[in-house]
This record gives C-alpha cells, sequence and structure tokens, in this order.
C-alpha cells in the first residue's frame, strides 16, 4: 500500500475514535499479557524442565517415558520400536497393559460417558418441563463444581461407603448391600457428580435454544415426535454435549485428589505422578509427565475445537419450544413414559448428587459421640473471634472468596470474549490459537501451581531487578486466567453463529470495533456471557492451588483453603465450613443469573 | 513496517525502551498494587516486603512490619508447616509466638509456604533469596532431598544451641549438624477397638479375618504413608532395589532375604489394604466405618480424649512393637538475617517448659530429657517399645527408589 | 486470443465517463477505485478494478454471483482492503481507514438489523457516532427517516416482526440517518419477492435522487440494474467489462458476456469478406453458409465505439442483434416479398420452443446447429424466416488480422 495511512486523520473527532477503535486491540494486547504474566511464562518454566536437563536440551527424558511400560503399557513398546502388529495383538489380548496414561484415559472416557448419561436428563427436565424452583435449581447446578475433592469425598465415603445412605436404604427395603468404595465405580460416580451438571447446563442451553418451528416444521412434514427430535432437535443438541463431554474428559484426564481418596493408590492417575514428581522436586520426569498429560488433553480439546468451528450454528432470533408442565395433560403413554423416565432420574440423581451434599450438611451437625451439634459452626465463630491474625478466620476466607472471585469474574469476562472475538474470526491455525486459550484448563493444576511460585511470588530478573507479584492482585489474575476459558467456550459459539452483515451494519454506521461488540454482539450473545461468568466466578470460588501459591498471608485466604485448614480429626469443623461455602456459592449462582435474566448459555 | 532497515531499528530499539518501562511498571506496581514488587537484585536479600507467604500479623497496630532498621525491634521470620500455627484442634503456633515476644525482645513472624521446605528449595535454585531465618518441622528426608537437590547448603550448621544437649538419644537425624530435633512422632495403627482386635505383627495383618481392614496412605504423598512404607523397608529389607544408587541393600528384620517389603506389599495388596491419598482421606474413611484400622499416629488417643470421644475405638497398636519414628528438627537458613536470634529461638524451643508446650500443642513427643509434661500425658501418648528410622546416609540415594519401585508395583495398570 | 473489448472503455479513462456519461459529467468524483485488486489465496476476486463514481451518481454494480461486485462493495466499504490498489473518497486515499469513518451507508440483503432493538432504536444507532443535521433533534431525525421510507410509526416496533420489504425500507432508514456521504446497497431486494421488488427499487431510486446520495447498488438482476441506475458496471470475472449508462449497456454491449447478461440477445461470429464504403459489411457467419450485412457507425447514439477501429476484410467479429429487432415471418409468407423488406438480411429457421409472456411471445428458433431468440405477437410454427436490418446489428469485438 502506497498511500500514506490515515489521509483522513486531521478529523478532529479521530482522537477520540482512535482511543476507542483501540480498545480491542488494547484489551488484546492486555490479555496477552495476563496470560502469559500468569500463564504461559510460569507454566513454561516449569515444562521447559523436561527438555532441559542440567543446562542442556535432551529428549531423553521423554524416551525414556515414552517407552516405559509403567506408563504408556502396550503402546510403550510401539515407542519402543516393536512392530505396530505385535503391540496391536498385546492390546487385543486380555492381559494387556493399559499403563498409567492408558488407564487415565481409560478411567477419563468411563467418567465422561458417566458423565453424559447423568446430564442429559437433566437437561431435558430443565430444558422442557416447567416447574417451580426450575431456575433455582438450574443455578444451584453449578453447586458441585465449586466443592473442595474432600468435602466430596467425606460426602461420598457417608453415602456410599460400607455404613453409608445407600446401604441404610437398600437394607431397609431389603437389597443386598452393595460396597462401592475404593473402586473405579466411586471414583467414575464421583467425576459424574463434578462434570454431568456441567454436561446438563451447556445441554440444557443448547437445548432451550431450538427453534420452535422448526421442530413445527418437521412435525407438519410427516415426522413423529421421536423422528422431529432426532431429525431437528438431537442435531442441534449434539455440539452442546460435545462441549460437555469434552471439557468433562480434559477435567477428568487430570483429576488427582478425588481418585486417591475414593479409589485408591491401585488407580492412581498420571497427575498422582506428576505430584509425587513435583513433590520429590524430580522435575525434569514431572514435567516430562505433565507434558504428556497436556498435549493428550489439548489434543481432544483440539479435536473438539475443529469439530465446533465446522458446526457453528445460528443463535439467532429464535423461538424456543415451549416448556411442559411436569404434570402429564392426559394418561397417555406418550405423556406418561417421559415422565416416568424422569421420575427414575430424579431418584438416581437424589442418590448421586443430594445424598453426598446432605451427608456433608449432616457431618457439619454431628458431634464425636454421633448426636446432633451445633459445635462445628460454634467453632467456626470461635475461630473469627479468637484465631491468630495469622490464622485462617472463616469471614475473611468468605470475603476473600467473593471478592477475589467477583474481580476474577470481572477480569475474565472481557479476557474471554476478547479471546472468543479473536478466534471466530476465520485465518489459518486459529483452531491451534483457540486450543492455546484453552491450555489452563488442561494443564496439570501442580505444575500451573509450582510455575506461579517460579514465575510470580519470586519473579524475573531484569536488568539487575526482580520484578515480582503475588498477595490479591496475583490472586485475581489467577484466577482470571482459570476461568476465562469457560467464558470463550460459552461465547465464542454464539459469537461465530452471529450474521456478520449485523456486525459490518454497526460499523458502517459509524461503531467501532470494540463498541459494536459492546452494542450488537454482547447483547445478542448475553446469555452466554452470564453463562460464562458464572463459571468464571464458580472457578474461582473453588480454586485451591495458585491461592496457597500466592497468597501472602492469612489475608487472602479464600474459603477453599480454610476447609483445608480446617480438616483434622474430626471432620465438623471442615464440613460446617464447606456448608458455609455451599451456600454462600449458591446464594451467589442464583443472584448472578436473577441479574443475568434468564439465559440460555452455559 | 516489512523491510528489514526498519525490523534492525526495532530491533536495537528494543532493550532500552523495554527496560525503561519494566523499571517504570516495576515501581509503579510496587507503589499502587499489594504484592506487586520490584527490588533491585544486588540490594542485599533485605526486602523480603510482601513476598512470599509471610503470615505475620502485618495488620498490627504497631504496624513494625519491615525489618529494616537496627534500632527497631528484630523481626524473626520461622517457616513451618501449616498444621504447626493453624489447626482445627490445637498447634503450638499462638502459644510459641507470645512467649517468644515476651522473653526477646523479638518479633516473631510465621511463614507457612504451601509447599513447606520445597518453597526455599525453589527460592534458592531461583537466586530470588530465602525470606526467612529458619525452618520448624524438618524431617530427615527433607534433609536428603534438600542436599540431592541444592549444590549449595540451604541450612547452615547449628553451631553452639543451649540446651541442645538434652536432646534424646537417637533423635539426632542430621550427619551435618544442621537440624536440632524438637519433637518427635511415631507412625503406628490406629484401630477400632469395638470391632476388633489388631493383630500383633506385619505378618497378623496379612491374616484372612484381617482382609481389607487397613487404610494407609500414599507413600508419595503422605507423610504417614511414607514412614508405613518405610517401616516395612525396615522390617523386609528392601531386596535391593535402591542398589545402584549406592551399593547398598537394605536386609529386613525378619531374616528372610528373598521376602522384601514389595513381597509383603503384594501381599497386603491380595489382602485388600486401601492406600488412599492423604492422611485426610485415609481417617475420614475410617472414621466412617470404612476398616477398621488405620495408619495414623500413636497419639491418637490424645486428641480423642481432647474431644470425649470412646477410647476403645482408639487403640493403638505397634506392630512387632515397633513404630517408625518421625522426629522434627529445625535449622537456620544459611542465609538468614537474623542468624543469631534464629539460634536463640532455637534453645527456646529446647526449652523444658516450652518443650512440654510442645508436646501437648503438637500432640507429640518431647525431643529433649526433661520436658516438662502433665504425669498423664504419656498415659495416652504412646511411644513403642523399640523406635525404628532410617538413617540420613540409609535414605539418601534411596528413598525416592524404594517409592518409585512401590508405586511400579501397587499401581502397574 | 488477441480480443479487446471494443468499446464502453473501463480503463479508467475519462473517455469512459465523458462517452459513457450523459449526467454528472461534471460533478466532482465522489468514489474512486484504482486499479484495485483483492485476492483471497490465489484467486482474484476483484482484479484490477478503476472506476469512479460522481457525487450524486446512482450506480449500479450488475453481474452474476461470483463476479466480484460484492466484494467490491466491502472495499469500498471498508470490510476488506485491497491487495493492491486504492480506493479513494473525494480523492483522498481511504487505505486503513476503518468502515466507521468512511462516512458510508450500508444496506444488506438480510438487512441486519439489531434484533434485540426497536425499529427506533435501529435508526438512531448511527446517530452515537454522527450528529443529527443541524437543528434536528436524535429523535426527529428518526421520525423524519421513518417518513421517509414511508414507515412512520415502526419506531416502537420490534424489527422482527416487520415484514421482509418493511425490514428492507428499516435498513434503508437506518443507514441513511448518520447522513452518510456514500450510499452502499448490497443485493437489498433479493429476498424479495418480484412485485415488491418493482415497488421497492422504485422508492429506492425516488429517495436516491431526493437526497441527491451517491449511491452504489449491487445486484445480480440486469433488469433492476437498467431500471434504476445513472450508470452501470457489468462485471464478469472480478473485472467491469462495461460502464454506461443503462441504454448504452443495453444497445450496445461492449463485450460477448455483456451482450448475453444484459437483455435477450442473439450474438454472432464470422469473418469480414467484404467492406462497402458506406459502411457495410458483408460478413460469413461461423458455422453456417449465410453471409450477413451488418451497418456499422449507424448505431442510434451515433457513437459507435467501433468506428475508431472499423473492421477490415478479413477480420474476424463479433455482433449482436436483439431478439425484438428480428422480424419472423412463417415459411408460407416467404413469397411474399414484403414480409422480408428488401435490404435485409434473411435467415431460415424452425421454432424449438416458444414462451408466452403475455405481451409477446420468446420464441427459441432452431438455426442450423445454433439457437435464435426472437419476439413474436402470434403463435409462430415449424419453418419461419427471419429478417433483420442491418443497422440494428450491433458490432461487439473485432479481432484484427
Amino acid at each position: 500500500m502506497t498511500e500514506a495511512d490515515g489521509d483522513r486523520a486531521g478529523r478532529v473527532s479521530r482522537l477520540r475514535e482512535g482511543v476507542e477503535s483501540r480498545a480491542l486491540t488494547a484489551l488484546a494486547v492486555l490479555t496477552s499479557a495476563a496470560l502469559v504474566v500468569a500463564f504461559y511464562y510460569p507454566t513454561a518454566t516449569v515444562l521447559v524442565e523436561a527438555v532441559v536437563v542440567d543446562g542442556a536440551v535432551t529428549l531423553g527424558v521423554f524416551a525414556e517415558l515414552l517407552t516405559d511400560p509403567f506408563y504408556f503399557g502396550e503402546i510403550a513398546r510401539l515407542f519402543a520400536g516393536d512392530s505396530p502388529i505385535a503391540v496391536a495383538r498385546a492390546l487385543l489380548s486380555p492381559d494387556r497393559r493399559l499403563g498409567i496414561v492408558g488407564f487415565t484415559a481409560y478411567q477419563a472416557v468411563l467418567s465422561t460417558v458417566a458423565s453424559v448419561a447423568l446430564g442429559l436428563p437433566a437437561a431435558y427436565l430443565l430444558a422442557r418441563f416447567e416447574f417451580p424452583g426450575r431456575k433455582t435449581l438450574r443455578s444451584l447446578t453449578i453447586v458441585p463444581f465449586v466443592l473442595p475433592s474432600i468435602m466430596v469425598a467425606v460426602g461420598f465415603v457417608a453415602t456410599f461407603g460400607e455404613n453409608g445412605t445407600l446401604n441404610a436404604a437398600l437394607t431397609g427395603i431389603g437389597l443386598p448391600l452393595v460396597d462401592l468404595m475404593f473402586t473405579l465405580e466411586a471414583v467414575v460416580i464421583a467425576h459424574a457428580f463434578y462434570n454431568a451438571p456441567l454436561v446438563a447446563r451447556v445441554t440444557t442451553a443448547a437445548w432451550e435454544s431450538v427453534d420452535a418451528s422448526a421442530v413445527e416444521t418437521a412435525r407438519s412434514l410427516g415426522a413423529g415426535p421421536v423422528r422431529a427430535f432426532v431429525d431437528v432437535v438431537a442435531p442441534q443438541v449434539y455440539p452442546a454435549v460435545l462441549t460437555g463431554a469434552a471439557l468433562t474428559f480434559v477435567f477428568t484426564f487430570g483429576t488427582f485428589p478425588i481418585v486417591l481418596a475414593l479409589g485408591g493408590f491401585q488407580l492412581a492417575t498420571i497427575e498422582v505422578f506428576v505430584y509425587r514428581l513435583v513433590r520429590d522436586l524430580s522435575y525434569a520426569e514431572a514435567a516430562a509427565l505433565a507434558v504428556v498429560e497436556l498435549a493428550i488433553s489439548l489434543g481432544v480439546l483440539l479435536a473438539y475445537l475443529r469439530y465446533e468451528a465446522r458446526n457453528a450454528t445460528s443463535t439467532r432470533g429464535a423461538r424456543p419450544l415451549p416448556r411442559r408442565s411436569l404434570v402429564p395433560s392426559a394418561p397417555t403413554l406418550r405423556e406418561l413414559l417421559p415422565r416416568a423416565g424422569l421420575v427414575a432420574y430424579v431418584v438416581v440423581a437424589g442418590v448421586v448428587f443430594l445424598a453426598p451434599i446432605a451427608s456433608m450438611v449432616l457431618a457439619s451437625v454431628t458431634g464425636g459421640d454421633g448426636a446432633l451439634t451445633l459445635d462445628h459452626y460454634r467453632f467456626l465463630i470461635d475461630r473469627q473471634q479468637t484465631g491468630a491474625a495469622f490464622q485462617v478466620r472463616p469471614w475473611p476466607a468468605i470475603r476473600n472468596s467473593l471478592a477475589f472471585a467477583t474481580a476474577a469474574t470481572l477480569l475474565a469476562l472481557p479476557m474471554g470474549v476478547v479471546v472468543a472475538v479473536l478466534t471466530t474470526r476465520r485465518y489459518r491455525g486459529r483452531t491451534l490459537v483457540d486450543a492455546a486459550a484453552m491450555a489452563p484448563l488442561a494443564v496439570s493444576g501442580i505444575i500451573v501451581g509450582l510455575g506461579l511460585l517460579r514465575g510470580l511470588v519470586f519473579g524475573v530478573e531484569i536488568a539487575g531487578w526482580r520484578i515480582a507479584a503475588s498477595g490479591a492482585v496475583a490472586i485475581v489474575v489467577a484466577h482470571a486466567v482459570a476461568g476465562y476459558p469457560f467464558v470463550v467456550r460459552t461465547v465464542s459459539p454464539g459469537l461465530s453463529g452471529l450474521d456478520r452483515s449485523l456486525v459490518e451494519s454497526a460499523r458502517a454506521l459509524g461503531a467501532s470495533r470494540a463498541r459494536v461488540i459492546r452494542d450488537v454482539e454482547l447483547p445478542l450473545v448475553w446469555p452466554a456471557v452470564v453463562a460464562g461468568a458464572a463459571f468464571a466466578f464458580a472457578v474461582s470460588i473453588g480454586e485451591f492451588t495458585s491461592t496457597v501459591v500466592l497468597a501472602t498471608g492469612a489475608d487472602a485466604y479464600t474459603m477453599p483453603v480454610a476447609i483445608e485448614r480446617f480438616i483434622g480429626r474430626r471432620l465438623g469443623p471442615a464440613t460446617a465450613m464447606g456448608v458455609v461455602l455451599l451456600v454462600v456459592t449458591g446464594l451467589s449462582f442464583v443472584v448472578i443469573e436473577r441479574l443475568g435474566g434468564e439465559h440460555r448459555g452455559l | 513496517m516489512t523491510t528489514d532497515e526498519s525490523e534492525t531499528r526495532r530491533r536495537r530499539a528494543r532493550p532500552h525502551t523495554r527496560r525503561r518501562f519494566l523499571t517504570a511498571a516495576g515501581a509503579a506496581g510496587a507503589a499502587a498494587l499489594a504484592g506487586c514488587s520490584a527490588e533491585r537484585v544486588d540490594d542485599g536479600g533485605d526486602g523480603g516486603d510482601g513476598t512470599g507467604n509471610e503470615t505475620g500479623d502485618g495488620d498490627d497496630a504497631d504496624g513494625s512490619d519491615g525489618d529494616d532498621g537496627d534500632d527497631e525491634t528484630p523481626t524473626l521470620t520461622v517457616a513451618t508447616y501449616t498444621n504447626f500455627i493453624d489447626a482445627p484442634s490445637v498447634s503450638p503456633g499462638e502459644w510459641l509466638k507470645e512467649e517468644f515476644e515476651s522473653r526477646y525482645d523479638a518479633e516473631l513472624e510465621w511463614a507457612t509456604p504451601d509447599n513447606e521446605v520445597n518453597y526455599y528449595v525453589e527460592r534458592a535454585a531461583s537466586g530470588a533469596g530465602v525470606d526467612a531465618d529458619l525452618y520448624v518441622g524438618l524431617t530427615t528426608e527433607d534433609l536428603v532431598r534438600v542436599d540431592e537437590e541444592l549444590d549449595d547448603d540451604l541450612f547452615a550448621e547449628a553451631g553452639e544451641i543451649e540446651g541442645s544437649g538434652a536432646v534424646r538419644e537417637g533423635l539426632q537425624f542430621d550427619p551435618f549438624d544442621r537440624a536440632v530435633p524438637f519433637d518427635t512422632g511415631y507412625v503406628s495403627l490406629v484401630y477400632d477397638g469395638t470391632t476388633m482386635e489388631a493383630p500383633e505383627t506385619f505378618d497378623g495383618l496379612l491374616d484372612d479375618e484381617h482382609a481389607g481392614a487397613l487404610i494407609a496412605q500414599n507413600p508419595g504423598g503422605s507423610a504417614t504413608g511414607r514412614a508405613f512404607l518405610l517401616h516395612t523397608i525396615s522390617r523386609f529389607g528392601d531386596g535391593g532395589v535402591a542398589s545402584d544408587g549406592d551399593g547398598e541393600t537394605v536386609s529386613g528384620e525378619d531374616g528372610d532375604p528373598d521376602y522384601d517389603y514389595l513381597d509383603y506389599w503384594a501381599d497386603l495388596q491380595e489382602n485388600d489394604v486401601r492406600v488412599l491419598g492423604t492422611w485426610d482421606d485415609a481417617y475420614a474413611a475410617w472414621s466412617e466405618g470404612e476398616a477398621p484400622m488405620v495408619v495414623s499416629y500413636s497419639t491418637d488417643q490424645v486428641f480423642a480424649d481432647m474431644e470425649g470421644q470412646d477410647l476403645e475405638k482408639h487403640q493403638i497398636r505397634f506392630l512387632n512393637d515397633q513404630a517408625y519414628a518421625n522426629p522434627e528438627g529445625m535449622a537456620v537458613f544459611a542465609d538468614a538475617d537474623e542468624p543469631d536470634l534464629a539460634r536463640r529461638f532455637m534453645s527456646f524451643m529446647l526449652e523444658p517448659d516450652v518443650q512440654g508446650e510442645i508436646a501437648q500443642r503438637n500432640v507429640a513427643f518431647p525431643a529433649t530429657e526433661g520436658a516438662e509434661l502433665p504425669s498423664d500425658y504419656a498415659e495416652l501418648a504412646q511411644e513403642p517399645a523399640d523406635p525404628v528410622t532410617f538413617t540420613y546416609d540409609e535414605l539418601q540415594g534411596s528413598v525416592d527408589a524404594w517409592v518409585e519401585a512401590w508405586e511400579r508395583q501397587f499401581a502397574g495398570n | 486470443m488477441d480480443s479487446e473489448p471494443a468499446g464502453g472503455g473501463v480503463d479508467g479513462d475519462d473517455r469512459g465517463d465523458a462517452e459513457g456519461g450523459g449526467d454528472g459529467t461534471d460533478a466532482p468524483v465522489a468514489v474512486e477505485l484504482d486499479g484495485v485488486t483483492k485476492r483471497y489465496g490465489e484467486t482474484a476476486a476483484v482484479d484490477d478494478v478503476s472506476l469512479r463514481v460522481r457525487e450524486g451518481e446512482f450506480f449500479t454494480l450488475v453481474g452474476p454471483s461470483g463476479c466480484g461486485k460484492t466484494t467490491t462493495l466491502r472495499l469500498i466499504a471498508g470490510f476488506e482492503e485491497p491487495t493492491t490498489g486504492a480506493v479513494r473518497f473525494g480523492g483522498e486515499s481511504v487505505a486503513g481507514v476503518p468502515p466507521e469513518d468512511r462516512d458510508v451507508g450500508v444496506v444488506f440483503q438480510s438487512y441486519a438489523l439489531f434484533p434485540h432493538m426497536t425499529v427506533g432504536e435501529n435508526v438512531a444507532y448511527g446517530l452515537n457516532f454522527a450528529d443529527p443535521p443541524e437543528g434536528t433533534t436524535r429523535d426527529e431525525r428518526v421520525a423524519e427517516l421513518l417518513e421517509l421510507v414511508d414507515l412512520p410509526d415502526a419506531a416502537d416496533r420490534d424489527p422482527e416482526s416487520l415484514s421482509g420489504g418493511q425490514q428492507q425500507r428499516i435498513a434503508m432508514a437506518r443507514a441513511l440517518a448518520p447522513g452518510p456521504d456514500v450510499l452502499l446497497l448490497d443485493e437489498p431486494m433479493s429476498a424479495l419477492d418480484a412485485r415488491l421488488r418493482e415497488r421497492l427499487r422504485a422508492q429506492v431510486k425516488r429517495i436516491q435522487s431526493e437526497l441527491g446520495i451517491t449511491t452504489i447498488y449491487v445486484t445480480h438482476d440486469q433488469e433492476e440494474a437498467l431500471a434504476v441506475s445513472d450508470r452501470v458496471a457489468v462485471m464478469n470475472d472480478g473485472t467491469p467489462e462495461q460502464v454506461a449508462p443503462p441504454r448504452t449497456v443495453y444497445r450496445e454491449p461492449a463485450t460477448r458476456f455483456v451482450a448475453k447478461f444484459v437483455g435477450d440477445n442473439n450474438t454472432f461470429a464470422g469473418r469480414v469478406v467484404d467492406a462497402t464504403a458506406d459502411g457495410e459489411l458483408a460478413v460469413d457467419v461461423d458455422g453456417g453458409d449465410e453471409t450477413l450485412r451488418v451497418a456499422v457507425g449507424s448505431d442510434e447514439e451515433g457513437q459507435d465505439a467501433t468506428a475508431t477501429r472499423s473492421p477490415d476484410v478479413g477480420d474476424r467479429i463479433d455482433f449482436c442483434v436483439r431478439p425484438e429487432h428480428l422480424r419472423v415471418a412463417s415459411a408460407d409468407e416467404v413469397a411474399d416479398e414484403t414480409a422480408v423488406p428488401a435490404g435485409e438480411n434473411t435467415l431460415r429457421a424452425t421454432v424449438a420452443s416458444a414462451e408466452f409472456l403475455g405481451e409477446t411471445t420468446r420464441v427459441t428458433l432452431d438455426w442450423g446447429d445454433r439457437e435464435l431468440l426472437v419476439r413474436a405477437v402470434d403463435p409462430l410454427d415449424g419453418a419461419v424466416t427471419v429478417g433483420f436490418d442491418p443497422a440494428d446489428a450491433h458490432v461487439i469485438e473485432v479481432e484484427k488480422q
């Protein structure tokens, strides 16, 4: 371009508009900076140890890892140079070795299937039926997401254990006892406890945005209700289910404390070993293992993102399907069957979701002698009043949790929106950028924690200065980085589904790119924005690892830290704090989603 | 900007601008944002302001948080693990701080980084400077790990510590005299005496009647789990799994060279032992009655008594009359700002009344002879006839291999 | 092949404007494309286009889909930047100037009304960034524009409650509200039914001439293009093949493509075998034995561009004759000399098919192995004789030998 740029720059109004028009660029730069400072750089300081050992670049650590049958099972032989046919035969044989990596993937797949199976009926219930408390129930579905694993473990033992509620109920109705604890099943159910609500939320959103007229058209063309569902509804809901499934896989692939708490060491996953290696300061092996873990998680995310990019559906202006009453309108099979199914589901959901939470609540009011007591709550009050300044006290923890979550959400929103806008544009390698932006979901939490310690707390030495960051601001940034991928994932499909000419019309009318996002795009995908905000909030509330690394003192501790601190021989104090977390989180979500209005997002 | 010329120009300009920006940003950041700091590296390690996990009572009215003045009260930064200062039941932190400050003209600040000793290893390795004066709660394994990781010493030699002569024999675990023990604990079995009688020996755990009866912890993530694993190694030998390191093997007390700890664990696993992640997981599951035995501390009844629980449900079993001993030590950091004060604190920790308080509040056993303890303390806090522990030299070069070999056997998929 | 457009120059030279002008010749250039090329990977969507649109002009880009007309419009609007070449507004380059700073109004095929705003809010949106004309408030401006598009009471309505035609008019009002310098219309009517389209295009034309706003209109409908435009650029393969007033484009298509694309036409190719002093050529038409006579330089406008490079004997030429200039008589009437006046070309053909259009019938004839299109009032059948005046033939291209 030979013409001098900005020939029209002489215009008076250009200055203000200039600022506005650069808002997007500025936001993108700030987002990248936040990601680099609070994620990529810190993580890289650790991951690089996989290939740099004693200052020399080597692939030896990887080679050793990849050819180790302990980690890679039969596949390791492939890396070691065995013939693929022999390996394939070994894999098909009944006594094949999966290796830790294979087993981790295996349990993640099972967990994903279970989460989808438990999430879909909930989506059906929430999307297609009207009943009192539906919105509140919907808001509360996010609660499992924030519960520390020890709380879930407590709830699960109390529910599914030998002397648990489930067995008591089974005995009551004369059925044989089940022994679920310390099995793969228990781990899978716990993963479903965490992730089925996620699947349900995503799917509900998609289901609610299915255009009624499309279904009506199908029906008018002679399709029965089932056929109309298969042909019209399912294809529109399917991508959302896949979103939930992909995220569930990634989360359960990186699972750590819950596996050992409910399954035991014989079910150890990759992350268990990353943790141990980091603890033993065996960074090269830890980093190599974390890279393998990251590669697999990102691979799944990448595959999913490619799918999402190909299947962007328009979200604009749909007339939602009318909700039905839970009370059948007529005693016909077609009316009764789905409701009977839902009743069965509610029983299952009661056991999987409600019982553990109820058990936790019960544990918080049960004393050492088994009698009901408020002692544990008295402990909280007592600790608040008499705890030393350097000890974790309940009220600052609640206050910090809410403040950090609010600030992190406010930061994660623009970050997520900017990345969503940038990844909705068409260019080569877009899905790669998108996947890289999702990396905070996929990197081992332990590695991120160590990275933050090195990159932020210790800081970087530049030209004789050591720049370090910790405390509230750093915690908020770290939480925002952890939560923003959810904003991207909720907002991005909506944005890419928007008619491009809406954006262009607004720009031709004089609006800058940033202004168009504010005036046109965000209002049109608002439900997704609220949904993303809810997840960012939840991630921040539940976050533990980076919080304890970055906290500068008891002043910066949050509710999950308080719970961890209150765990002792008796579970009462910790469960009482857990109940506080539950209540605070539940209330927050009801408020957030009321503020955001009825939404169609996650 | 695509020509080579402009690219070169930009490159040349960059370092200058960059530095100016960072200096400015650092200064502004330190002023504006809590916890963001920029400090000159060659200033000496004087500015521990705000970085790290110092949990001092910074919001005290006197505000004498900084340690920059000579004539002001000196501040001693004591690093430790969180339970030492903040546990739901009791912890010695608060008492120690008040007592120390009342006896000496000094202020005590606790620092409890999440990664514990590893935090300081990391700090030292990354050149960030260790921002504490001493560490309280070192174990033999910590020292082994620290020494393997760092070329330079993280800790200084203890030197003359008043009262260190009173430390009980056999507790000294640092061959280089850096760490001074201040308490010890024993990892044993805790069992519910209302439902079972625990076996008296390791072999007894393999009996059919105890199938699925024991909950242990992951040796890779839990101190009790590791202690129990080490105890089995001491009992059955390591079968030479760590011999590539130093050519040493541990031969078990059982006297059978063909039966090592891995064989024992294979039998345990066969007998449905549960190995959970942490002591929290394990103790919670045990409390819920998932199994009648759990690997825990021999002081369990102290807690049970404190909480008014049925002691019959909290029985202690020392297998083969043994328990693995975990002495805890304290050591001064090599580049402590207040090394003398730190050593005075160490003496303070060894004083008889303080030893008694630590033992009671940390629910452990004193490290010195003559600690002042209530006469009935020993009734509830039980000590084994034959404490077992590996020395620094035995652990060095072996412990990682022992744990790894165990992992590979136990979790082999 | 060395064929070149024979006339209606598109090379950006003033001659094209001057010759094709007829209106606004003296008005300053509002929008200029100078050698603009837009590539997507290897393919050029717009290939070295040079155009000038005068102030107040209603300028139409017409062509089949994929010809680059919409891309050209998007380059003008600033939604795309040219790969090479310059876009100028009022003589100044707008390279790097984002759409919001170009003072253009755009109406899309999909109307793109903001579904979360009322009609009034839609129309008022652009007034967030530009003041309404002096002496008017924002509300007055909105009312004024709704009045202009004949939807005075729609302000509080929800865009999705409006019919397609109404939405189109609101989109127009919205684009005009901030008082843009240039109005860009991208197939604004293609989603509407034929009758509504006719009505709306009259309205668009009325509004345009009332406001005197420079308008660039993109359509694939040549009839629409001819009906509303001051000048038309017929685009093909990323290049305008002819830029001229509708009448010229229709009567004197500059290229074979224009001849075929704009209206029904019969095109012939052949070799000049004789040329008379009065400018008449005898042409041996390819694929048959006939020799047809073609008059050069006697077109109605008297400005046949081919005159400047008159064909000589031996040259190859393309020419065309509009169906309405072909006279048809049934073969029986051939004996009757009056059926084909003296001096006209005479062809023999047979009726292949006929479409009854009401006023006339469009008849396709088989002429050898080629086809001819004619208009007939009476039904035709069987063998026919076709005649045309050499003066009604228009020479499109000349290939010098």
